[in-house]
């Protein structure tokens, strides 16, 4: 039984692309009468199924040797490319946090999406997410990873757009598809290369190939290079990072997932591809430069958004920069762990927050506050979510971010530096959207907040207790970091780190009048920039977007005019000389016998002169 | 006395007709220019025939079948040329270029 689990788990995609399949009839144009709502409800039954497989499979593979399973997909000439499944604890588990996080959204969506017609589109959407993160988790392939992923940048397009009616929703999809679309495109040149490097796309066999390669360095770096860029539009890291702000348009319930899990995808390909990274020690700077700018940057822009979906959009940037800092200095197990603890508490606060605006409407954090006392459920999970979060022992990201900091300690350590400011600037920037929410003056919007449904209500109190528990497990599981060996100095100093973000945070927006409200920073344009993303926007339309732009419609005007003007030009010639020909044709007699004497005349004189 | 002259003179008048039928804008000095060419035609034959087939004259046998078919041209060419006045009560050949282009 058990051994038929874990050979049986390549099921656990198909379950939910079946589910997806079943929800296409609830569609409102298909079954005209009765309502959305069995497509979720068969959804939620097949993540249940997935739900529970991987969970059990999980067990059995525990302390178990890793197998492999290949599939053969497509044999042509010399090219054999086959679906290889590696089946580990670590896959699993993540195929378990995977189907978990879906199983609660979903859960979460019964509820947010109450008033909606488009369950079937939704939930088809959230299975295909389903499916493709499972079956990423399972394959040992860069080949198929980018396959799909591909089809994930497609599921973003599509459920980005879910309700397309809006402008904004419109534009913020098409550039969650493009820029996805630009770093995947890149990823598939360093796939296409790198396979006439190492002759396999086997992440296993990549290693081994890593271990021994002798390429050229240059060589290699462009390759790396491109694997980075991939990962780099798929994490939202800068300058590829827009898209993930403008996906908070979509349903909140998608964006649990987009935030905990999706971004994550990027850096499981990442994280897998890291032998072959570092081959190159340009391509592991580069890595930690753009993880460190990245995780700066957005972390600061956090601080400086009024959108509550935005304020906790841009910590997700900054926790992939860190997962793509670690990388970068090679600690694949503390990427490994970051992402999972960053999911469970990234989840909690959007489910948060999502509660919030469900029956509050507003997103507009100047709009919101003084809920403390009619949502404390809300409040604990938010400020446990929180805590998750940031390096606050003993909750779950306190141990990635001491495992990744320890490591940073003799290395590198003006990492370290980066990594607590971080810390202090989420620590600071969720304690604002925390004070601003639940603390301070009720408003207009906020005078009548009653806590959610059950249905959303019940998901968030799960995660919740999973979040808190989450040392618990990491610590049965043995995969806490060893606290004798660690540098306690790096513990005091992200503790502090921790507590200085927050307690100036509750200073700021939780201490009475003092400061008023909204507040101003001492230099506007400063507080502007970040509010407005470093004018990422502009940027975009001022460089690429402005360049392509021209650049097309002078193709446009050149094909228009000079390569169609060429053909129609041998037309008009041809019109034009009969046109003007025909005035040959006189109509006096006396000018025909002309051209006929000279005609006669010009043929004899040439006769003769020949 | 030699046939290039005869050649050559022959020559110069079948151009004379050209020049003439090319420029007359009157249709029955276009007819007269086509009688010259004709002439120089005979004169070209009567010369063959004398200088080269002294004994059989072919060639003056055709000069007859000339004048005489030149003459039946003259005929039909001038009363053509009755029908286009009767209609258009001109023989200007500047007016009869209806069937242009």
């Amino acid at each position: 039984m058990v051994h038929f689990l874990t050979q049986t788990i390549w099921l656990v995609p198909c379950y939910a692309l079946i589910g997806a399949i079943l929800t296409i009839p609830w569609s409102p144009g298909i079954i005209r009468r009765t309502g959305p709502r069995p497509a979720g409800y068969v959804n939620l039954f097949m993540t249940l199924l997935a739900f529970l497989h991987s969970v059990f499979a999980l067990t059995a593979i525990w302390n178990q040797p890793s197998q492999q399973l290949s599939i053969p997909w497509l044999t042509v000439a010399n090219l054999n490319i086959s679906f290889p499944v590696e089946i580990s604890s670590v896959t699993i588990a993540a195929m378990v946090l995977v189907t978990g996080m879906n199983l609660l959204a979903q859960i979460y969506a019964v509820g947010y999406m109450e008033m909606d017609w488009g369950w079937a589109r939704f939930y088809a959407l959230l299975a295909l997410f389903e499916c493709g993160m499972c079956a990423l988790a399972l394959c040992d392939s860069l080949f198929f990873s980018y396959v799909i992923l591909e089809i994930l940048t497609l599921g973003t397009y599509l459920l980005v757009g879910l309700w397309f009616s809006q402008p904004l929703v419109v534009t913020g999809a098409r550039d969650a598809f493009l820029t996805k679309r630009v770093g995947d495109l890149l990823l598939l040149m360093g796939v296409i290369a790198l396979f006439s490097l190492a002759g396999t796309w086997n992440y296993s066999e990549l290693a081994e190939w890593a271990s021994t390669a002798n390429v050229d360095s240059r060589v290699i770096t462009l390759v790396s290079l491109a694997l980075i860029a991939g990962p780099m539009g798929k994490c939202a890291q800068f300058p590829l990072h827009l898209w993930l702000d403008e996906a908070m348009e979509g349903p909140v319930p998608s964006t649990i997932l987009r935030n905990s899990v999706v971004v994550a995808t990027g850096a499981w390909v990442l994280i897998k591809l890291q032998p072959v990274l570092a081959l190159s020690p340009v391509a592991l700077w580069a890595l930690v430069l753009i993880g460190a700018v990245t995780a700066v940057g957005a972390s600061t822009i956090a601080i400086a958004q009024i959108d509550i979906k935005r304020a906790l959009s841009y910590s997700v940037s900054a926790y992939m920069g860190l997962v793509f800092i670690a990388v970068g200095t090679q600690q694949d197990e503390t990427a490994l762990l970051l992402v999972l603890t960053h999911a469970v508490a990234m989840g909690l606060l959007v489910m948060t927050t999502g509660g919030i605006i469900w029956n509050n409407i507003t997103q507009d954090l100047t709009k919101l506050g003084g809920l403390w006392s009619r949502r404390p459920i809300s409040g604990l999970a938010f400020i446990v979510g929180t805590l998750g979060l940031i390096a606050f022992p003993p909750f779950g990201s306190f141990w990635a971010l001491l495992k990744l900091t320890d490591a940073l300690w003799s290395t590198q350590p003006w990492l370290v530096g980066v990594v607590l400011v971080v810390n202090a600037l989420t620590a600071f920037s969720l304690t604002r959207v925390f004070g601003l929410i639940f603390g301070g003056q009720s408003q207009q919007m906020t005078v009548r907040s009653p806590e959610a449904l059950w249905l959303m209500v019940l998901p968030m109190t799960v995660l919740l207790g999973f979040t808190l528990n989450l040392p618990l497990v990491l610590q049965s599981l043995s995969l806490l970091p060893d606290w004798a060996i660690l540098n306690k100095d790096v513990a005091m100093l992200l503790t502090w780190s921790s507590i200085f973000g927050c307690s100036f945070g509750s200073v700021v927006y939780l201490g009475g009048t003092t400061w008023s409200k909204p507040i101003r920073t001492i230099w506007k344009p400063l507080q502007d920039l970040l509010a407005y993303d470093f004018y990422t926007a502009k940027i975009y339309r001022f460089s690429i977007v402005f360049a392509v732009d021209v650049a097309s419609k002078i193709i446009a005007w050149l094909d228009r005019y000079i390569v169609d003007g060429a053909v129609n030009l041998v037309g008009l010639a041809t019109v034009f000389s009969g046109q003007s020909l025909r005035y040959n044709v006189s109509g006096q007699s006396q000018f025909y016998m002309l051209t006929i004497v000279i005609a006669l005349t010009v043929l004899l004189g040439l006769l003769t002169t020949l | 006395m030699q046939l290039q002259y005869f050649l050559l003179v022959a020559a110069a008048l079948f151009c004379i007709g050209i020049f003439g039928l090319v420029t007359s804008r009157n249709v029955i000095r276009v007819l007269m220019s086509i009688e010259l060419l004709l002439n120089a035609v005979n004169l070209n034959l009567m010369a063959f025939s004398n200088f080269l087939d002294a004994q059989a004259i072919k060639g003056q046998v055709f000069t007859v079948f000339v004048i005489t078919v030149a003459a039946a041209e003259a005929a039909v060419g001038l009363a053509i040329v009755l029908a286009i006045y009767r209609n258009r009560d001109t023989v200007d050949m500047e007016q009869f270029n209806l069937l242009k282009w």
